[in-house]
């Protein structure tokens, strides 16, 4: 290869990599992030008997595997009496810290495909489904692609308990479970819910989008170690230090250290106060019916090697409509699932400062950072998603806004 | 050793033509605070063909910088002409805008519902407790954004807010994020993020401040200095149900079968509202169902559709696909006379228990892919 030729290329490949995506809701990925997978087909916990509907789909035309790890973070009562899951939080003991314990599985996905399967039930061969379950269809003993693609390979197991809840991350890999750079997955996930508690509708569906986190081009090391995002200095007495710009780099520079975009800096929640009366249905001559948001968080980084747990400081700043701004913080271990009123550590909704009562005004806009420290073995960004229900009738999922980005990245251990 | 270098950089070369062959990143976002918000969908009917009885819709919108934020909103009212029949081709959408300002305080969320608007009332009274008990029935309490109209008594149609500066000039802020709550007389809700486009160069403002805005493309006459936001995406993918499937999860939990419609909402990128000139373009369906089988239709829109996907065409059914999931993948192709408009778009779910014709709904933004490479304009109307 002549000198001009391989400048050409190494121009091509800088071009290429100048047009990284951001972590997106709306645009494949390279990993796939579902904050909340929730199985409670008996209804312990009070929402309605409900299971979660898990969507993916390879946008390529080439097949794709995925690696994909549930992490459990089922909060068990220390007394085995009640239940630590909203609404029904009538443990008669305490609720443990969930442990994240991760259950991983591998599916292949022929081109252009879309798969699915029942959290409460997993996803298997169509020959092995009971019949209308979700399965993977491509299989020898079922069918074949036009093109001989199959699915064999793919097994998903039943989430481990009922009542559950989770998230879940699913990375691009390829047949030797190999971390591959291919933004080519997409995702969904669909709550249902039936039996819905205080006279609610007989079915009741919410869905949010899967958080796509894309691949940098040419920065995998295939190794099982995932780099999702920051900057580190290269060079100079501060080499392989967090640095947010060259001033932090004597004698160096900064570069990015990121084989995946970094997650997001701040995460926005617009949201109505708790107990908000909804306006519409007030409209509609239905006063005083009241909004309640729930919202969960779960950090970027995650150590599914050690199964060890990190905690990160979450600092909220709550906006109301008259722009006066309040604050509070609290932690974050794993998986966190609760009312905005009750990130106040108080009995009383009405004393928060997510409530109505408190705020003033109907609606408010949250910034929620997850606070760096100096460890380096793990990141603080955070991801999440935010639910709206409506006393007597339906939820709505919705997912979070994102702004700006971190110099400290988030780390990803593969066992 | 000359074969090892060789190696290395017939591995760069394969690499960064790899790379250029991935498919682009959409530029449109849905979680990113932008300078264009567009709301797809936003309906407000007590009864009609082609709505359900009793919806309204929330919209929230903040700014989400540490300064004022000023933008230029425009409803769209995309109902049939003859609004008490469904829609067709010769029954077209009415397309008729009505604007207004809204002005946003550091920080400040704000919120109306579309069917009543938000008057300006500084007495509008705020929530609290006393010994009494507590008031949270406060409506429209904060800094109101603006005078904001009431839609009209029947709305079907879109909502566009344009950052712009103090003068009613274009710029390229990024300080606005927004969604909408779509609520039905049951209390049953939908929600999904305003769809925004981001302002290029931020720190320059490269906006030249007219009124003919530019979403991605070349420089041209009406963009002299070139492309001022980010492009709609050159394709848009929709997972979803086959028409008429049924709902797993409802099936395992009522024990009998249930049925999901998907109905998408499509809006063109490009309007012209100084000349009440609908944009328009056909859209390119590609369908890939479980099997890997691949299958196609198409559908021309003007201005602003909603519709089961069942009207496009019966390819989308459970009976044809033979599946219960697809993957869509939906591209704007040039009409007759050359035009390429891209679209943006909200999709709502609708799973119907069995035997019921009373469903839960559920909305989802789509995914992008790739840039419209032929530019959107949006054309707005100056001050005379």
């Amino acid at each position: 290869m002549r000198p001009g030729l391989l400048r050409v290329s190494l121009l091509l490949l800088l071009a290429a990599g100048a047009v990284w995506a951001d972590v997106a809701s709306d645009q494949a990925g390279a990993i796939l992030v579902f904050p909340k997978i929730l199985v409670d087909t008996s209804n312990l916990a009070g929402r309605g008997r409900l299971d979660t509907l898990i969507r993916v789909s390879n946008t390529s035309n080439q097949p794709i595997s995925m690696r994909c790890f549930y992490a459990d973070a089922t909060p068990v009562c220390s007394t085995g009496q009640g239940s630590c899951l909203w609404p029904n939080l009538d443990c008669t003991g305490t609720c443990g810290v969930p442990q994240c314990q991760e259950l991983d599985f591998v599916v292949n996905i022929t081109a252009r495909q879309p798969v699915a399967w029942l959290a409460s039930q997993g996803g298997k061969s169509c020959s092995q489904s009971p019949p209308d379950v979700p399965c993977f269809p491509l299989t020898p003993d079922w069918a074949f692609a036009p093109n001989g693609q199959t699915n064999t390979g793919s097994l998903i197991p039943p989430v481990g308990q009922d009542p559950f809840i989770g998230e879940m991350k699913c990375i691009a890999v390829d047949r030797n479970d190999v971390p591959v750079e291919r933004n080519d997955l997409k995702g969904e996930v669909e709550i249902v819910r039936v039996d819905v508690p205080g006279g609610g509708p007989e079915v009741d569906v919410e869905s949010y989008n899967a958080i796509g986190i894309p691949a940098i081009s040419g920065t995998n090391n295939g190794d099982n170690t995932l780099r999702v995002g920051g900057n580190l200095c290269s060079g100079g007495p501060n080499a392989q230090k967090v640095c947010a710009g060259a001033a932090d780099c004597p004698g160096g520079t900064c570069v990015s250290a990121g084989e995946y975009a970094g997650c997001p800096n701040v995460l926005i929640l617009d949201h109505f106060f708790h107990g908000a009366s909804d306006p519409v249905l007030a409209n509609q001559g239905q006063n005083g019916v009241p909004v309640t948001t729930v919202l969960t968080l779960i950090p970027c980084s995650e150590d599914f090697l050690n199964q060890a747990l990190h905690t990160t400081t979450v600092q909220f700043l709550v906006f109301n409509e008259f722009e006066q701004r309040l604050s509070t913080s609290r932690s974050l271990t794993c998986f966190d699932e609760r009312p905005i009123w009750s990130i106040i550590n108080t009995r009383d909704e009405d004393r928060s400062i997510f409530s109505a009562a408190v705020s003033g005004t109907l609606t408010g806009q949250t910034r929620i950072l997850g606070v760096p420290d100096k460890d380096t073995g793990h990141g603080h960004g955070l991801l999440g998603v935010a639910e709206e229900f409506r006393a007597g009738g339906g939820a709505a999922a919705f997912n979070l806004h994102f702004g700006g980005s971190r110099p400290q990245g988030d780390l990803i251990y593969l066992p | 050793m000359g074969s090892s270098k060789g190696a290395i950089r017939s591995g760069i070369l394969l690499l960064a033509l790899v790379a250029f062959s991935l498919p682009a990143p959409a530029d449109i976002t849905t979680e990113r605070s932008s300078s264009i918000l567009i709301f797809p969908k936003v309906i407000a009917t007590a009864s009609s063909p082609s709505a359900p009885a009793n919806i309204d819709t929330i919209i929230q919108i903040s700014n989400t910088s540490n300064s004022m934020a000023f933008a230029h909103c425009y409803y769209v009212n995309a109902a049939p002409l003859d609004p008490s029949s469904p829609p067709s081709a010769s029954n077209p959408p009415l397309c008729q805008e009505v604007d207004f300002d809204i002005y946003l305080t550091k920080q400040q969320p704000t919120h109306w519902v579309v069917s009543s608007g938000r008057r300006v009332d500084t007495s509008d009274k705020t929530c609290g407790c006393t010994s009494t008990g507590c008031f949270k029935d406060c409506f429209d309490a904060g800094l109101d954004p603006g005078g904001i109209p009431p839609v009209s008594d029947f709305f079907v149609g879109e909502l566009r807010c344009i950052e712009v500066d103090s003068s009613g000039a274009p710029i390229n802020g990024n300080h606005l994020k927004g969604e909408a709550t779509i609520v039905t007389a049951d209390g049953d809700a939908s929600k999904y993020n305003a769809v925004g486009v981001m302002g290029l160069n931020t720190n320059t403002n490269s906006n030249n401040g007219d009124d003919i805005l530019c979403l991605g493309g070349a420089s041209s006459g009406s963009c002299p200095t070139g492309a001022e936001y980010n492009a709609c995406p050159a394709t848009l993918i929709l997972n979803h149900f086959a028409m008429g499937a049924s709902d797993p999860v409802l099936d395992e939990l009522l024990g009998s079968s249930s049925s999901v419609d998907t109905d998408l909402t499509l809006v063109p990128c490009t309007q012209d509202f100084q000349n009440q000139i609908p944009g328009r373009g056909v859209i390119q369906f590609l369908l890939i169902n479980e099997f890997e089988e691949v299958f196609s239709t198409s559908t021309t829109i003007s201005c602003w559709a909603t519709f089961p996907l069942s009207r496009v065409n019966s390819v989308f059914s459970t009976g044809i696909l033979g599946t219960r999931f697809v993957q869509t993948r939906m591209t704007p192709v040039p009409t007759g006379d050359g035009v390429q408009s891209g679209f943006v778009g909200v999709a709502e779910e609708y799973h119907f228990p069995p035997g019921s014709n009373s469903g839960s709904r559920a909305a989802a933004n789509l995914h992008g892919e790739g840039q419209n490479q032929s530019g959107d304009l949006i054309t707005i109307m100056g001050s005379f």
